[in-house]
């Protein structure tokens, strides 16, 4: 069985009066089983060209309420440069230079096509990303 | 400045090479790399079945930096907390799992809901903001 782990560590010194850490690990599964998850949509990075917005993954080729996971990266080093997150639609978040998400994704077809869309707040950002797929 | 750097690891056999891929940031305040992001709201808590819950009983700043972390401490694999914005399905983060998203929190709609499924899950969440406005008392 193939294992995906995730790692995340959260670090402050000084956001609070006391030290911060915080660090957990996740070994991916498809849904509500304890197998490992064994597609991936690959490592892959994407230079826009535009402000348009690009459909980054699209529901309806994976899928239907799965525990898919997306990883994405703007690798932008220009601090004003964001990528906006869209998940059926809806603004998740901003993506700022140098931030990374990892975001659960049911890929739901059900109600409306749940796409995973990204909009450069400039031309000729780039963005890394990885889909870890339930199927 | 406060400093708050958040670090991912993803590690995998599952191609024939190993992969591992690293990524730290350090969570700054929108447009900026010399101001961080300096409010946190925290929780663990139980979420029982049945009812949809808003995680974050605020509104922090629209069209901000702002980071949400969330975990499952569900140890039964079956057991899930479905994330919703607004009325649309985002994902499932089963017993284990956790997210890290940027959270804009741009309009009402923007909020983040969570709803156990399963079983009463336990869940930590951790958002780090840069301003929020507390909810009116009912």
């Amino acid at each position: 069985m193939a294992t995906i782990t995730t790692t995340i560590t959260i670090n402050s010194t000084d956001l609070l009066t006391d030290e911060l850490s915080l660090s957990t690990t996740a070994t991916l599964t498809t849904a509500g089983t304890s197998t490992g998850l064994t597609g991936t949509a690959g490592l892959a990075r994407k230079k826009t060209g535009n402000t348009s917005e690009y459909t980054l993954f699209a529901a309806a080729s994976y899928t239907d309420d799965k525990a898919h996971k997306a990883y994405l990266k703007n690798t932008s080093t220009t601090a004003a440069q964001y990528f906006i997150v869209e998940v059926a639609g809806a603004v998740v978040g901003r993506l700022y230079a140098g931030d990374w998400a990892l975001i659960p994704w049911a890929a739901d077809t059900t109600s409306t096509n749940c796409d995973i869309d990204i909009t450069p707040s400039a031309a000729d950002m780039t963005l890394e990303y990885m889909l870890f797929t339930d199927e | 400045m406060a400093t708050t750097t958040a670090a991912v690891t993803l590690t995998s056999d599952l191609l024939s090479d190993e992969m591992s891929v690293n990524a730290t940031t350090t969570c700054m305040k929108a447009g900026t790399t010399a101001d961080g992001l300096d409010g946190m709201e925290y929780g663990y808590l139980d979420l029982v079945t049945g009812d949809e819950y808003d995680l974050i009983g605020a509104t922090p700043t629209a069209s901000k930096a702002s980071k949400l972390y969330l975990k499952n401490h569900s140890t039964d694999e079956t057991y899930f907390v479905a994330i919703t914005q607004g009325t649309q399905a985002i994902g499932k983060l089963y017993g284990g799992d956790w997210m890290f998203i940027p959270a804009d929190f741009h309009d009402a709609a923007g909020e983040i809901a969570v709803t156990a499924n399963g079983g009463t899950n336990k869940i930590c969440y951790a958002l780090f903001h840069e301003g929020i406005t507390k909810d009116a008392s009912a």
